[in-house]
């Protein structure tokens, strides 16, 4: 009988979270794996990769959250930032290769990303205001819809009108920081990749902070989590969502651009990127920011995974095919979904 | 302090406000009474600028406050405690208030206000850390009351305080209330509660099918016999 | 006296013969101007030349296409993003069934006219599952679902070599030996007629009312006694089964099959501003947009030929335009005309 006590609260629990669970022990086993097959390199190569899609992922999860708008745009945003990056980097190189400068060679990179971002961030507030604003002023009425469908226009007008302005060459640089990989482990990463998980985890990080401990943060949060209440308190609804989408776009260039050395910078080079980023954001659940990051990894060990298991080209395929037991388990996500307009629909 | 002069409004093709007028003095608690649908959240919810006028006027300290965007009209001093509350249910009670002190930028007024706030709603401060969406149906009355307080308005809207309540805690709501009266802050007060509304309350008007059809001190409102066989079933 | 009668006479059997073409959703000036379009390629020596020919065929293919979408979109309210990855399916299933080659493992060797409609059946069945799998997802998270599933069948075709020969694309045959394009022209523009006429239909039936319902709201649908699963399914199927029939066209018309320029992801964002433009839950707005869009597209393309893609990036923006200003399209614009024509 006590025995039966006990055991029933952890059965029941387990039960109530059943898809975390089984995705943490799905998790466990693929890391396992990942680790005997491919070694150290693997491992790392995972927790990179999935820094990158958490990055991303955040961005979509905090655009949906806050504003409702499913955002099919985010990889443009990264693709902007790629080529921002790499047009201010190349001529800084080309200066330094003329004039060496130790400091200047360390700093540089970081100058472009920046760049990127701040581009980046100002892209975001023009397209806010140019398309969101109009709609939410002419109608609310199913918001989500028409809003994703204007992302959509707008991803197609992005790309495209990169391909007519700059055409479809491909525009890459093989390293930011020209130095030795370094060994971790047995493994050798380049200085490059661990910037760019740095970069990625510390942008992370500060947007926590931002969003956990400002006045202007809570604010965000606020706004994700009642509209109307958010204004009876005196918050500013248009400066709110329209910062956010700054914010996402911002990041989704300073990813693009940290990124350069192994994405170049090409009209469609967005689509790889979104597509990581909404599956991530689907199977975490829509609009859940802890979920975007714990999500990033759990997505970057399939992907690992498959290229590791089966081949590099199905790695479409078996990973959707994953998503589509999630979602059947968990229509709102392994994490859930509590955003307001979800469930309206 | 507050004036509507001739308020035309509603939502869509659907007009709810007819032609009210009425008028809020400084330090004063009115009461808004009427039947169900008669238009009583959607007045609150106009002065709170949530709803656009088809005309009229809306004056607050005399400046004309109807053309301005509700994140405004509450930095400028009103605060409207809806019926549905709108707290920020996946945030802690202090984030809550703390929020509700959003317009005030000074770090130190807003911790004055909050100790203030805890002394008078006790039961907050026990529950500081608790999530708003995980408390009783009186606890987020309390603390919708305690949030809308935060700014340091002039002028409170409260809408339907007692709606779903157990008679004790209505009871605990209402001498909120006349506390706030009490401290200097002029209420509006929206209330289904028609008896105990008109005890406490110093006038009161009534809304009819969107038009005031009656306003007076609460004890005349009270006495008469129309309010008496509507409202108070006697 | 005798002459009135004849005129009432014909003004009743005119009015009968209205009354029968509205039965198969089409009006009299509507009729006229498709009636045009059919007549054009062969009696205009502009429109007789085989290049111009060709961008009729793509309007008809585009239109057909945009009919099919709407009946997703604008019905039941969820966005099909994998329709150019079920439109992919048919083609390939279609040229599969018709191979003859040895390039590929298996040479079916049947008939185009038949294989067209195994074709449209494949994805039909692709559509059922995906109906199936959206069931319980709403909206936003249904359509990002029959996006990653388009994806992942985009990556099936090019990983199954075997069958597709993945991305060095396969070449089915042709439906006949000519290379003339009108017949081809005539085919299109028939099976163009033909799903409108079938749509339409069922839009019209009680089918169209539950579509309606459950686009609007899910539960409300639900509560008021309307089964989603079998509408869901239902119109998923129908939409997936006409995708699939016209790509069986693609196929055995131009005779040149790969992944991308099939399956991609920016293929359904065509038909989606087609689609939109042309109005949602109209069916017919996007006949109307699809043939002059083809004009100023090409007419763009050969004239700015050193701008590639200015009209992709038209289209994008005049679909942000209408979505934000005028949300019912071009559908909407024309009853809001007729209405103001009937006050009158």
């Amino acid at each position: 009988m006590a025995k039966n006590s006990s055991a029933r609260p952890l059965m029941s629990r387990i039960k109530d979270n059943l898809p975390i669970v089984v995705i943490s022990i799905f998790s466990l086993i693929l890391f396992v794996a990942i680790y005997i097959e491919g070694g150290n390199a693997q491992i790392f190569n995972t927790i990179i990769t999935g820094g990158m899609w958490a990055l991303l992922a955040v961005g979509l999860a905090l655009v949906f959250g806050v504003m409702n708008i499913p955002h099919f745009a985010h990889g443009e945003s990264f693709m902007i930032g790629a080529y921002v990056a790499y047009f201010t980097f190349t001529p800084m190189q080309e200066y330094l290769y003329t004039n060496p400068n130790k400091f200047l060679s360390a700093i540089a990179p970081l100058g472009a990303i920046l760049t990127a971002g701040v581009a980046g961030a100002i892209l975001g507030i023009i397209i806010e205001q140019l398309i969101f604003a109009p709609l939410r002023r002419r109608t609310k009425k199913d918001w989500i819809m028409n809003a994703f469908l204007l992302t959509v226009g707008i991803s197609f007008v992005l790309s495209n009108g990169a391909n007519l302005v700059l055409g479809p060459n491909f525009r890459g640089i093989s390293r930011y920081w020209d130095v030795k990989a370094v060994e971790i482990g047995g493994a050798y990463m380049s200085v490059d990749r661990l910037i760019a998980f740095a970069i990625s985890m510390v942008t992370i990080g500060a947007l926590w902070f931002f969003l956990r401990r400002t006045r202007v943060g809570r604010a965000i949060r606020a706004v994700s989590q009642d509209e109307t209440g958010a204004q009876l308190v005196g918050i500013n609804l248009n400066f709110i969502q329209t910062l956010t989408f700054s914010l996402a776009t911002a990041m989704a260039s300073i990813s693009g651009a940290s990124l350069l050395f192994l994405f170049q910078a090409y009209p469609t080079v967005g689509g790889t990127p979104l597509y990581y980023a909404w599956y991530v954001v689907m199977m975490a659940g829509l609009g859940n920011v802890v979920g975007a990051i714990i999500g990033g990894f759990i997505v970057a060990l399939l992907q690992t995974a498959t290229q590791l298991f089966v081949a590099v080209s199905w790695t479409t395929v078996l990973p959707t095919v994953v998503m589509i037991l999630v979602l059947l388990i968990a229509p709102s996500g392994i994490f859930g979904s509590e955003v307001k307009g979800v469930q309206e629909q | 302090m507050l004036e509507l002069k001739n308020i035309n409004a509603g939502y869509d093709f659907l007009q709810v406000l007819w032609d009210v007028s009425f008028r809020v003095d400084e330090g004063e608690l009115v009461a808004l009474i009427g039947p169900n649908g008669a238009g009583k959240s959607t007045t609150l919810r106009t002065i709170a600028g949530l709803i656009k006028l088809k005309s009229g006027e809306i004056l607050f300290n005399e400046k004309v406050i109807n053309d301005k965007p509700t994140h405004l009209i509450s930095q400028m001093g009103i605060s409207y405690v809806s019926e549905k509350l709108n707290l920020f249910t996946g945030m802690s009670v202090r984030e809550n208030l703390i929020l509700g002190a959003y317009a005030i930028r000074d770090k130190e007024v807003q911790l004055e206000t909050l100790a203030y706030i805890f002394e008078l709603f006790p039961r907050l401060e026990e529950r500081k850390d608790q999530l708003a969406g995980t408390m009783s149906g009186g606890e987020r009355k309390m603390l919708a009351i305690a949030r809308g307080m935060m700014s340091k308005p002039q002028l409170m809207l409260v809408d339907e305080p007692s709606l779903g309540l157990q008679p004790n805690l209505t009871q605990d709501v209402f001498s909120a209330l006349i506390q706030l009266r009490e401290r200097g802050v002029t209420v509006l007060l929206v209330e289904q509660n028609v008896n105990a509304t008109l005890s406490f309350s110093d006038r009161a008007y009534v809304l009819e099918q969107g038009k005031i059809v009656m306003e007076g001190p609460s004890k005349e409102i009270k006495a008469n016999k129309h309010v008496r066989n509507a409202y108070l079933g006697i | 006296m005798n002459s009135g009668k004849v005129a009432q006479e014909q003004s009743n059997s005119w009015n009968k013969f209205v009354e029968f073409i509205n039965k198969l959703g089409f009006n009299p000036l509507g009729l006229a101007l498709l009636i045009i379009i059919a007549v054009l390629p062969t009696t205009t020596p502009y429109f007789q030349q085989e290049y111009i020919v060709r961008w009729m065929i793509m309007g008809a293919f585009l239109a057909a296409q945009s009919i099919a979408f709407d009946f997703t979109s604008g019905y039941i309210n969820i966005v099909n993003f994998g329709f150019a990855a079920l439109l992919g399916v048919g083609a390939y299933a279609s040229g599969i069934f018709a191979n003859t080659t040895p390039f590929i493992a298996v040479a079916p060797g049947l008939n185009p006219w038949i294989t067209i409609w195994l074709g449209a059946i494949v994805a039909g069945l692709v559509g059922f599952a995906l109906g199936i799998l959206t069931l319980r997802l709403r909206g936003i998270f249904a359509a990002v679902m029959a996006w990653f599933l388009g994806i992942a069948l985009m990556g099936l075709v090019n990983n199954w070599t075997a069958l597709t020969r993945g991305p060095l694309g396969m070449n089915p045959r042709k439906f006949l030996e000519t290379t003339n394009n009108l017949p081809y022209f005539y085919i299109i523009f028939t099976m163009m007629i033909g799903i409108y006429i079938t749509l339409k239909l069922v839009t019209r039936s009680h089918y169209g009312l539950a579509f309606k319902a459950i686009g609007q709201n899910l539960d409300a649908a639900r509560a008021s006694g309307i089964n989603p699963i079998r509408y869901l399914v239902f119109n998923f199927t129908l939409s997936a089964f006409f995708a699939g029939f016209l790509g069986g066209f693609y196929a055995h018309y131009f005779g040149s099959l790969t992944p991308s320029t099939l399956m991609h992801t920016s293929k359904t964002v065509e038909i989606l501003a087609i689609a939109y433009i042309g109005g949602r839950g109209s069916l017919w707005g996007g006949i109307a947009v699809a043939f002059p869009f083809v004009f100023l597209i090409e007419l763009l393309r050969t004239n700015f030929s050193d701008l590639p893609g200015l009209h992709l990036v038209i289209y994008g923006v005049l679909m942000i335009v209408i979505m934000i200003y005028y949300p019912g399209g071009l559908a909407g614009f024309y009853d809001w005309i007729k209405s103001k024509v009937q006050r009158k």
